[in-house]
């Protein structure tokens, strides 16, 4: 049974076992989106690189609002939906 | 003999007074600035266009300063000054909150100038821009109420550019770039956003405009 896109449960020391690529949009899929444009995997790794425990959302759509890069620059994020449905084929959902 | 001294010097009307004309456009404070290194901005160039990297947090930033030098960058329209300035100006106000509405009366001087150039282009990013600043934060709508006579004369002016295509398809109405489209949804916005006094302020600077 494939997991939905939704059911992404991580541990903090757990690399994942498989990745897929995105279908559809979800909200998830934004929010990966907007990781993997910093140049993370996702939540689970930029916790880990960037030592944070939470991540900025915006609180109107829980999308993420702020993201530091690894060369300590600040990426911005819209309010809105940013991953238009051409990128969403672009968009790797790591299954742990 | 009137008639033969007619066909003699023959009338002429009114020389063309340019209102619509574009005017040249002069270097900008923020090109100055970008170019001295003062701006706390990066381009990365992404898959998907390009974005800014910001070296310090917006929320750290002095909005007196940069939000007006910001504004004034939106007269430029070569890249990568016109990029940071449009980029820029978009994530100082979606982050802005509060900050910016001490700021508006500084962004009144910059927003007039881009408007003046007559620049297509230019008037295009600006609308976008102002409707954006409208909807920004609480209060900024009627904060702009009484400089609408320094905004809206030149909207008064390309107001009237409209494409008539008949019954053809515009395919490229999501590009946004119709003026007097854009001109339409920005007194819309200052409308709706303006208070009680918006219209009527409005109305005078606009006589044709109607209440949405």
């Amino acid at each position: 049974k494939m997991p939905k896109d939704s059911e992404v449960t991580t541990e903090a020391d757990i690399k994942p076992k498989s990745v897929r690529r995105a279908k559809t949009w979800s909200d998830v899929v934004e929010n990966l989106y907007r990781f993997q444009q910093a140049g993370y995997r996702d939540e689970v790794e930029y916790k880990q690189v960037k030592q944070v425990e939470q991540v900025d959302f915006w609180p109107e759509t829980g999308f993420v609002k702020k993201l530091q890069r690894r060369d300590n620059t600040f990426y911005y994020y819209n309010r809105q939906r940013e991953c238009e449905d051409k990128d969403v084929r672009k968009v790797k959902i790591y299954v742990y | 003999e009137g008639f033969f001294v007619f066909f003699l010097f023959k009338v002429r009307g009114p020389p063309p007074a340019g209102s619509v004309k574009e005017r040249p456009a002069k270097h900008t404070a923020f090109r100055k600035f970008y170019e001295r290194g003062d701006f706390p901005i990066a381009v990365q160039h992404e898959c998907g266009g390009n974005k800014i990297a910001w070296k310090v947090q917006i929320e750290e930033l002095d909005y007196h300063y940069f939000l007006p030098l910001f504004f004034d960058g939106l007269c430029e329209t070569e890249f990568p000054y016109e990029f940071f300035a449009r980029q820029g100006v978009h994530d100082l106000l979606e982050h802005g909150g509060s900050r910016i509405l001490p700021v508006v009366p500084q962004l009144i001087i910059p927003i007039k100038n881009a408007l003046n150039l007559r620049n297509r282009q230019v008037l295009c990013t600006t609308l976008k821009v102002i409707q954006h600043l409208v909807v920004s934060a609480e209060m900024v709508g009627e904060a702009l109420v009484p400089y609408y006579r320094q905004i809206l004369p030149v909207l008064n002016i390309f107001k009237h550019m409209n494409v008539n295509l008949g019954d053809g398809i515009e395919y490229g109405q999501q590009k946004r770039e119709n003026i007097g489209v854009l001109i339409q949804e920005t007194l819309e916005l200052f409308e709706r956003y303006g208070g009680e006094n918006a219209y009527i302020n409005i109305k005078y600077m606009i006589p044709t405009y109607w209440s949405c």
